[in-house]
């Protein structure tokens, strides 16, 4: 029997980049990314059409592997510990096996299946709804996501960012963002009950 | 949680990935790769945009990914150049792999306008027809200004989602050029759009008559370029 594969998980990712090779975020930046970019896309001869959606098989699976040597050839690199994190091809080909093929999103009746499309299927995607991270009106909030929960087409909620709490900005790496934060979730849970739909993922 | 720009990580995001694996919870990993930026053009972006995908199933537990390229001059995923890179990219993630894999929507005109919806619709006509399993948005008038953001913004996503799955590739080709020539030499003038208390009815939660009438311009002009709206 072979060996059972198993993913990495984000602890090896925390270990590797604990003992990988040293680098600085700027050489990282301006040379390390953009240089292993060309050289990978003239190697596998990457050059796109007119197509907005690439209808040439060929061309497609050249991109997939350049994309495979790319994360293969250069890492990431970890800005805390300065050091590059590899995989080899082998860890990438595990993780695509191993990754969820079915994801459930909400529960009861507002429950959706997350699952593989393959090509232009005929099943609609899942439409998650919501400012995507934009600023939304603290006095305003419950009403801008019931807007959201309350369309048939939408699956599941984005959250948005609360930009005051008690009138008081919820500016990053304050007590008042953590606050609002707590707030956006009590916020968005009251849309989804108003619209109906209390058990909406988010 | 999100990457950073561009293949890099820091040591709170993984930290917060190994509290969401033990609670058991669903892992979205983002990722938004600047086109103009440190990679540079349309097929080196693609290539990163690649690499980072895989990167947040091999080293970070994604249960999925959100993609989102973004422009660096109009900070919209509307633009030609952003448009090609995501849908490339989902192509080659789709026929290789059976990842799930989602895009997110920044568009650079706000709610209430016919360009914010045409924007969004040929956003969604391409990842629907690329492959993509998940749609996030929509981040209007670029997701900077407050309050520019609405359901009815939500509410073309989705229907013309609907209408295109299971297009024929080429027809879905052709459409988005013409739809794309509709917005994108008017990105330097593009309109901020209304605010959500401008564009509805904030205690009723509905849209306004003046924004249902330009919704349903656009339906119009969408049926007339071939897509099945309802």
């Amino acid at each position: 029997m072979a060996p059972i594969e198993k993913a990495l998980t984000v602890y090896d990712t925390y270990l590797r980049s604990e003992k990988g090779p040293n680098m600085t975020e700027n050489v990282w930046d301006n040379k390390v990314v953009p240089d292993a970019a060309l050289r990978i896309k003239e190697k596998h001869e990457i050059v796109f059409g007119e197509d907005l959606i690439p209808t040439d098989r060929d061309l497609i699976d050249r991109l997939f592997r350049a994309g495979v040597d790319m994360l293969v050839s250069t890492g990431i690199f970890n800005v805390d510990s300065g050091k590059v994190i590899n995989v080899t091809e082998d860890e990438v080909m595990a993780a695509i096996r191993n990754a969820p093929k079915r994801i459930q999103l909400g529960a009861n009746k507002d429950m959706v299946l997350l699952e593989p499309r393959k090509g232009n299927s005929r099943r609609k995607p899942i439409i998650q709804g919501g400012p995507t991270g934009a600023t939304v009106s603290e006095d305003i909030f419950v009403p801008m996501f019931q807007s959201y929960a309350q369309e048939p087409v939408v699956d599941t909620i984005v959250n948005g960012v609360m930009a005051t709490i008690d009138g008081i900005p919820s500016a990053t790496n304050t007590p008042f963002e953590i606050k609002a934060a707590l707030a956006e979730i009590r916020a968005v849970r009251e849309a989804c009950s108003r619209a109906g739909r209390p058990d909406i993922a988010i | 949680m999100s990457q950073l720009n561009e293949l890099k990580i820091d040591n709170a995001s993984l930290s917060m990935i190994a509290g969401w694996l033990h609670n058991g919870n669903v892992i979205m990993v983002e990722q938004m790769p600047i086109f103009g930026g440190y990679i540079g053009g349309i097929e080196e972006t693609a290539i990163c945009d690649v690499a980072t995908t895989l990167a947040s199933f091999t080293l970070l537990n994604a249960s999925y990914h959100l993609d989102g390229p973004i422009h660096i001059r109009w900070g919209t995923t509307t633009s030609r150049e952003t448009l090609q890179i995501a849908g490339h990219v989902a192509a080659a993630i789709d026929h290789n792999t059976d990842l799930l894999i989602a895009n997110q929507y920044y568009p650079i005109s706000g709610p209430c306008t016919e360009m914010c919806l045409t924007e969004i619709a040929t956003q969604a006509i391409l990842d629907t027809a690329s492959g993509r399993e998940l749609m996030s948005g929509c981040a209007s008038a670029k997701g900077v200004l407050e309050d520019h953001t609405s359901g009815m913004d939500a509410r073309m996503l989705g229907e013309v989602a609907q209408a295109a799955a299971g297009m024929d590739l080429g027809e879905v080709n052709d459409i988005l050029q013409r739809l794309l020539r509709r917005y994108e030499r008017r990105f330097l003038t593009a309109p901020a759009g209304r605010t959500f208390q401008e564009c509805y009815n904030v205690r009723r939660v509905t849209p306004t008559k003046e924004y249902l009438k330009i919704y349903e311009t656009v339906v119009d002009m969408l049926r007339k370029q071939g897509l099945d709206m309802p």
